[in-house]
């Protein structure tokens, strides 16, 4: 009978089955690897949570990307009140040593009236206290510890240590991310008041607006050489960069689309570092104010060259505008400060 | 019940499982471990059903049944076909070799007939469990046996 000689020959391959142990073990190791991937993908989207969140003027920030299953699915947390100030720091190539410093550094913040956002740039060469290590420039403080996450830490604690104020949340941007998050977005459009030959590409950006592909965004990022104000130049690109990515963010809404944002946050790769806020997503996305569709005001942080007896070259802050600008960020009151001192303001159309 | 527990028990049964649907322990090995990774990863939800086990032969009789449907077949196809030519000395052997047949005529079968006959002669289950680990009808798998019987049996003709 055929069903019988279907038991035996089933039978006699039992011994065919491997062994249990190692099995398992590639199992487990299998899982950690998924578990590894799963949890970088969900940073990568925490991170264009955060970005999504300074730009468009949300009132809350990222989820905790660990205890989040799903990131869209996440728990709703009622958004937080009051000012919110949030970092956004563009690292650069990584060193021979491995270590990267910051490019920009920008702190974005959002008033309790909840108008629009000031995009507020700190100088990367600006001579600041370091944890330990007496002095050094703010941008070396992203290249403090073995990776971008503690870089992020120590640079986190130089700006609220040199602002006074606390940051809400904050989002490390590498060259890769920035590239994949304005590809994602359909490139972003930005105003420039002068020509920009590229220093590294040798290709030229004409004076005016002009939408630009995640190459060339970051091409323009990257600029400081043949600039009048070098570095400083730079920041408000970087300022003129995040005020374009928020118009295109806007345009396309993606941020009231689930499934726009979802697809834009896979599509962004690892690369960036986040710092968590205490809310979800959809508190996120519920709580979008006015805030998203004014223009943003872009402003630096007032600044006089001289540094340091070993930091000659570094920058300080002005002693004139700087006080009463602290004083106007951690009071809330930007709208009344810029409007006072429009010289300090950056033209971002 | 964890995971650690419920792989200590079980995880011998079901690479034998496999070893039986695929024909090939190292086949066997990886639709094991794919399946296994993902019971891992969502545990909870494999263990808030009433029967983990039956949960977890599902999901990899379903695994087998849908994963790389091309490659699959071919690799079966290729490691299956019995090699001809060895010569039968006497009818004792002629009627091991006979037996052997058998294991090599279910590779040509499709995957889902094959998956039926080791759920019904290698794990002895009642139709109603078969059907439900297939997630078709009772009747459905009835069809299903008998015609991956008759084709077998179609093959015994052929040969003798």
């Amino acid at each position: 009978m055929i069903e019988d000689d279907l038991r035996a020959a089933f039978a006699r391959r039992e011994e065919l089955a491997p062994a249990v142990g190692p099995v398992r073990a590639a199992i487990d190791r299998a899982v950690v690897r998924r578990r590894r991937r799963r949890l970088r993908v969900r940073l990568a989207g925490t991170a264009l949570a955060v970005v999504a969140a300074a730009l468009a003027g949300f009132t809350v920030i990222a989820p905790r990307p660990a205890e989040t299953p799903n990131l869209i699915a996440a728990p709703a947390t009622p958004p937080p009140s009051g000012a919110l100030n949030m970092l956004l720091v563009g690292a650069d190539a990584a060193g021979t040593d491995g270590s990267r410093r910051a490019d920009s550094i920008l702190l974005v913040h959002l008033p309790a009236d909840r108008s629009r956002l000031y995009l507020v740039a700190l100088p990367r060469d600006l001579v600041v206290p370091m944890t330990g290590r007496g002095t050094g420039k703010l941008n070396a403080s992203l290249a403090a510890g073995t990776d971008l996450t503690a870089g992020y830490q120590a640079t986190r604690q130089a700006v609220a240590q040199l602002t006074g104020v606390r940051i809400d949340a904050g989002a490390v941007l590498t060259y890769r991310a920035t590239r994949e998050l304005t590809d994602a977005v359909g490139g972003v459009s930005m105003c420039l008041p002068a020509e920009i030959r590229s220093h590294h590409t040798r290709r030229t950006y004409p004076a005016g607006c002009q939408r630009l592909d995640g190459s060339a965004a970051v091409d323009v990022l990257r600029q400081r050489y043949n600039m009048p104000d070098g570095a400083l130049d730079r920041d408000r690109n970087a300022a003129r960069y995040a005020a374009g990515l928020l118009h295109r963010i806007r345009e396309q809404g993606v941020l009231t689309n689930p499934v726009l944002l979802s697809r834009l946050i896979t599509k962004v790769g690892s690369g960036v570092v986040t710092d968590t806020g205490e809310s979800s997503l959809p508190a996120l996305l519920a709580a979008a104010g006015t805030a998203a569709t004014a223009e943003p005001v872009a402003v630096g942080l007032p600044v006089r060259h001289g540094g340091t007896k070993e930091l000659p070259y570094g920058f300080r802050l002005d002693s004139a505008l700087a006080p009463g600008f602290l004083d106007a960020l951690r009071g809330d009151r930007l709208a009344e400060w810029t409007a006072a001192h429009p010289k300090q303001v950056t033209t971002l159309r | 019940m964890t995971y650690e527990e419920f792989a200590d028990a079980r995880l011998g049964a079901l690479l034998r499982y496999a070893v039986m649907l695929t024909g090939d322990p190292h086949q066997a090995q990886d639709l094991v471990q794919e399946t296994m990774v993902r019971v891992q990863l969502n545990w909870r939800r494999v263990a808030r059903s009433d029967a983990p086990e039956r949960y977890v032969r599902r999901m990899l009789t379903n695994q087998f049944v849908d994963w790389r449907r091309g490659s699959w077949a071919r690799r079966v196809l290729l490691r299956g076909e019995p090699d001809e030519g060895v010569p039968a000395p006497a009818d004792h052997a002629q009627s091991a070799v006979d037996r052997d047949q058998v294991w090599s005529w279910l590779s040509r079968l499709p995957r889902r007939q094959r998956a039926t006959l080791v759920l019904r002669y290698y794990e002895d289950l009642p139709d109603a469990e078969i059907a439900e680990i297939l997630g078709c009808a009772v009747g459905t798998v009835r069809s299903c046996i008998s015609r991956a019987l008759a084709t077998l049996r179609a093959e015994y003709v052929e040969v003798c």
